[in-house]
């Protein structure tokens, strides 16, 4: 090897020391969002049953300690769940659905004559039951898990999740 | 195959030709380590360019976002600390090679003719690297940068008529905040930046017709590849010396957040206007301007006019006068950088306030990183603002302690109770063993009834302990509960302490439903030691279920809303009753 040679050779190795001190941590850097953000699920209180009458769909904001970046909120809305009683005797006695539209995440709205749900962006409508009933949207409203404490008027907790948009399975988001 | 797809690109592009222009000429003056610390200087330059990049990219320029998101930058993202540490020493660093840069050009005479407009962009990036690193300083609003920039730009306030107006304009308006941010931000990322690359260009255009066009050198060797793995070494030590100062430092630091109402905090400027800030303490206030603008001043319009010394004197004279100049001046900083580090070394007010204001750092820091506390919505000035322990303590030094004492330290002469772990169980049982302890009311003035009853007592000390123990439930009735609900509690109608108070106690103190008082004048105790009994203490001390009785003389002074905040009070309180985040470190801190 030349004298030449060799110094093409340090200069390349130079370079590669630079460019991977820049690359190696800054890739890390920027690939930062994909860390586990940690945040775990649990039933919150969202109403008492005697809030909810048979058949009529009530929306209540999930309430929870929020983290955006480096800010706490403290008891922020963070979404919004449907809640719908069901007739006595049916198991489970309340249906949650959040609010959040399988399709593309929009807010799903009662639609005027109480008798479906309404997405505003794309007009995906949903049964009562969350069935879809045109195309637009791939899977029904996303159910959420639902507990009933006991006691004269039960309280209503509800499993607050977010699922992947679009899939036409349920796949929760970590 | 690569070959063919480089030929392709090649044909279309020319870059092969470019490539060969921008390293195949001849190095004039041979190659050297000597021409190394320029290039390097620009390729330093390119990696804080990229860093500063990365780092906007998770960077929030506002008052109230800036600190937590830089909180966020070094404790939360991969590598951050390590990306603004980089980019904070090599920033650090290409102060250093500019300068050694302009040094070499004077002590080799390449300042002169025909090099003046080398010389003049030299001084030129040297002004701008200092302006990115002042500008810098400022973004993460914490303490240090915060403080400094105020330090520097009051300074610009005091040159004679325009000083005022440029301060106005520097800062965005009288006070400093989100208008100082966004600007110092823009100049930071865009202004300065492209500026510098301006110089460095034109720079980089004048070494090279240099080097073509004249003939005064004699020995000319190739550029590639010899001078560039010189450059390109530099720039590597430049790097790893960053990288080791990151790791060796924690990274490029991050005070408490800024906070215009904190008390003393120990404001240094950066390590290159040491000596100037040196100047300015020593000098008389009359003589200010001195330090601000004459010397300053004069040295800037000396550098710049060096060039043209060589038109009035014969040019060895003039290059040995420049020589001599700038050795004067780097003489004069260097002694009076000396002398401000051995002031400050010698001065224990100093260092107790950058003691202090670490560990106002780490508490921040504990606060921050906290999932329960977090930076508040309102603004990572409210992160200590909103803390008990920092703030309630205090608040309490301030407005309380020029009588009362806590811990046994006060500010002032002591006339009124001590009230570190006042409310505790502790706290009333030493009382109810010694009330004349100057712990309680030894040093108030007219407050001798529990002293009194203390020497007709006859209580056994087991007794005296159920009491304690009694008055001690009353620091945690909750505000919306009356005397009779809380009488009708079962741990409270059953509390071994309760007949042993009312038989003792209840003669003199009034609670509610349980005691009438009447044998002298004493306070009322129902929840004694909670917010509520506390705030109306603090309030109104001279009501009647209070201390009234007192003589007006021996009242505790009322502590109004326009003398103390609600917000102020809660954590005078929150603090007094320990209610507030508590960390390992903190806890030891305090």
């Amino acid at each position: 090897m030349s004298r030449r040679e060799l110094l093409v050779r340090l200069v390349w190795g130079c370079r590669a020391v630079l460019g991977l001190v820049m690359l190696v941590p800054g890739m890390a850097f920027l690939l930062s969002p994909l860390k586990k953000s940690g945040r775990g699920t649990s039933f919150d209180a969202l109403a008492r049953m005697s809030e909810l009458k048979v058949g009529e769909p009530r929306a209540f904001a999930v309430l929870k300690d929020l983290r955006d970046g480096w800010v706490k909120y403290p008891r922020e809305p963070i979404g919004s769940v449907w809640l719908i009683r069901q007739p006595d005797g049916v198991d489970p006695p309340v249906v949650a659905l959040t609010a959040e539209c399988p399709h593309l995440g929009c807010a799903v709205n009662l639609a005027a004559d109480g008798k479906s749900f309404l997405c505003p962006c794309h007009n995906s409508i949903f049964s009562l039951a969350g069935k879809p009933e045109n195309t637009v949207s791939p899977r029904p409203m996303d159910p959420l898990d639902v507990q009933i404490t006991s006691g004269p008027d039960p309280e209503i907790r509800v499993k607050f999740e977010r699922f992947r948009p679009q899939a036409d399975r349920r796949i929760p988001l970590a | 195959m690569l070959k063919s797809l480089t030929d392709w690109i090649d044909d279309r592009t020319g870059y092969r030709s470019l490539l060969a222009w921008a390293r195949d000429f001849p190095a004039p003056g041979g190659v050297g380590w000597r021409h190394a610390l320029g290039p390097a200087f620009a390729i330093v330059f390119v990696l804080e360019a990229i860093t500063g990049l990365l780092l906007m990219v998770a960077y929030s320029p506002s008052s109230s976002t800036a600190w937590g998101s830089v909180f966020h930058i070094e404790h939360a993202l991969w590598m951050g600390w390590f990306i603004r540490g980089v980019h904070y020493f090599a920033g650090q660093a290409m102060v250093i090679l500019i300068g050694l840069v302009l040094l070499q050009m004077v002590v080799t005479g390449a300042y002169r003719q025909p090099r003046e407009f080398r010389w003049w962009l030299g001084l030129g990036l040297l002004f701008l690297t200092i302006a990115l690193s002042r500008t810098g300083h400022l973004l993460p609003w914490d303490q240090e940068g915060y403080w400094s920039t105020k330090i520097e730009t009051n300074i610009v306030a005091g040159i004679p008529v325009v000083g005022p107006y440029l301060q106005r304009l520097i800062v965005g308006g009288d006070d400093y905040g989100n208008a100082t941010i966004t600007r110092f931000h823009a100049a930071h990322v865009v202004v300065l930046p492209t500026l510098l690359g301006v110089c460095l260009a034109a720079t980089i255009v004048l070494v090279r017709r240099r080097r073509t066009v004249t003939d005064e050198i004699a020995r000319t060797e190739a550029f590639w590849p010899e001078q560039a793995l010189k450059n390109l070494v530099v720039a590597v030590v430049v790097v790893v010396g960053s990288i080791i100062a990151s790791l060796a430092l924690g990274g490029a630091g991050l005070d408490a957040p800024a906070d215009p109402s904190s008390g003393e905090f120990p404001a240094r400027p950066d390590w290159y206007f040491i000596w100037l800030f040196h100047l300015l303490r020593t000098l008389p206030s009359d003589l200010r301007l001195v330090a601000t603008l004459v010397v300053p001043g004069a040295i800037v319009s000396l550098l710049f006019l060096l060039p043209l010394l060589d038109r009035l004197l014969p040019k060895k004279l003039a290059h040995g006068l420049a020589c001599a100049v700038v050795l004067a001046i780097l003489g004069g900083v260097g002694y009076l950088t000396y002398g401000s580090l051995r002031a400050d070394a010698a001065d224990a007010h100093f260092r107790e306030a950058l003691a202090e204001a670490d560990q106002t750092s780490d508490r921040a820091t504990a606060l921050a990183a906290d999932l329960e506390t977090g930076v508040p919505p309102e603004g990572s000035t409210y992160l200590l603002r909103q803390d008990p322990l920092w703030r309630g303590r205090g608040v309490l030094e301030r407005k309380c302690l020029g009588c009362h004492v806590a811990e046994g330290k006060g500010k002032g002469e002591q006339t009124a109770s001590d009230l570190a772990q006042f409310g505790s169980r502790e706290w009333i049982g030493g009382l109810l063993e010694n009330p004349s302890s100057k712990r309680y009311f030894g040093a108030t003035a007219g407050a001798g009834g529990m002293a009194e009853w203390k020497r007709a007592s006859k209580l056994k000390p087991e007794e005296l302990s159920l009491v304690a123990d009694f008055v001690a439930t009353f620091a945690v009735v909750p505000d919306d509960v009356t005397p009779d609900d809380w009488l009708s509690t079962k741990e409270i109608a059953d509390h071994p302490g309760l007949p042993l108070f009312q038989k003792e106690c209840g003669t003199c103190h009034v609670v509610d439903g349980l005691s009438e008082g009447g044998t002298r004048d004493a306070p009322e105790l129902f929840g004694w030691g909670s917010p509520r009994w506390i705030s109306r203490m603090v309030r109104k001390p001279g009501a009647a279920d209070r201390y009234g009785f007192l003589e007006p003389k021996h009242q505790m002074p009322a502590f109004p809303a326009e003398q103390l905040t609600r917000g102020d009070l809660d954590m005078v309180i929150r603090y007094l009753r320990g209610d507030y985040f508590k960390t390992a470190p903190a806890a030891k801190a305090h």
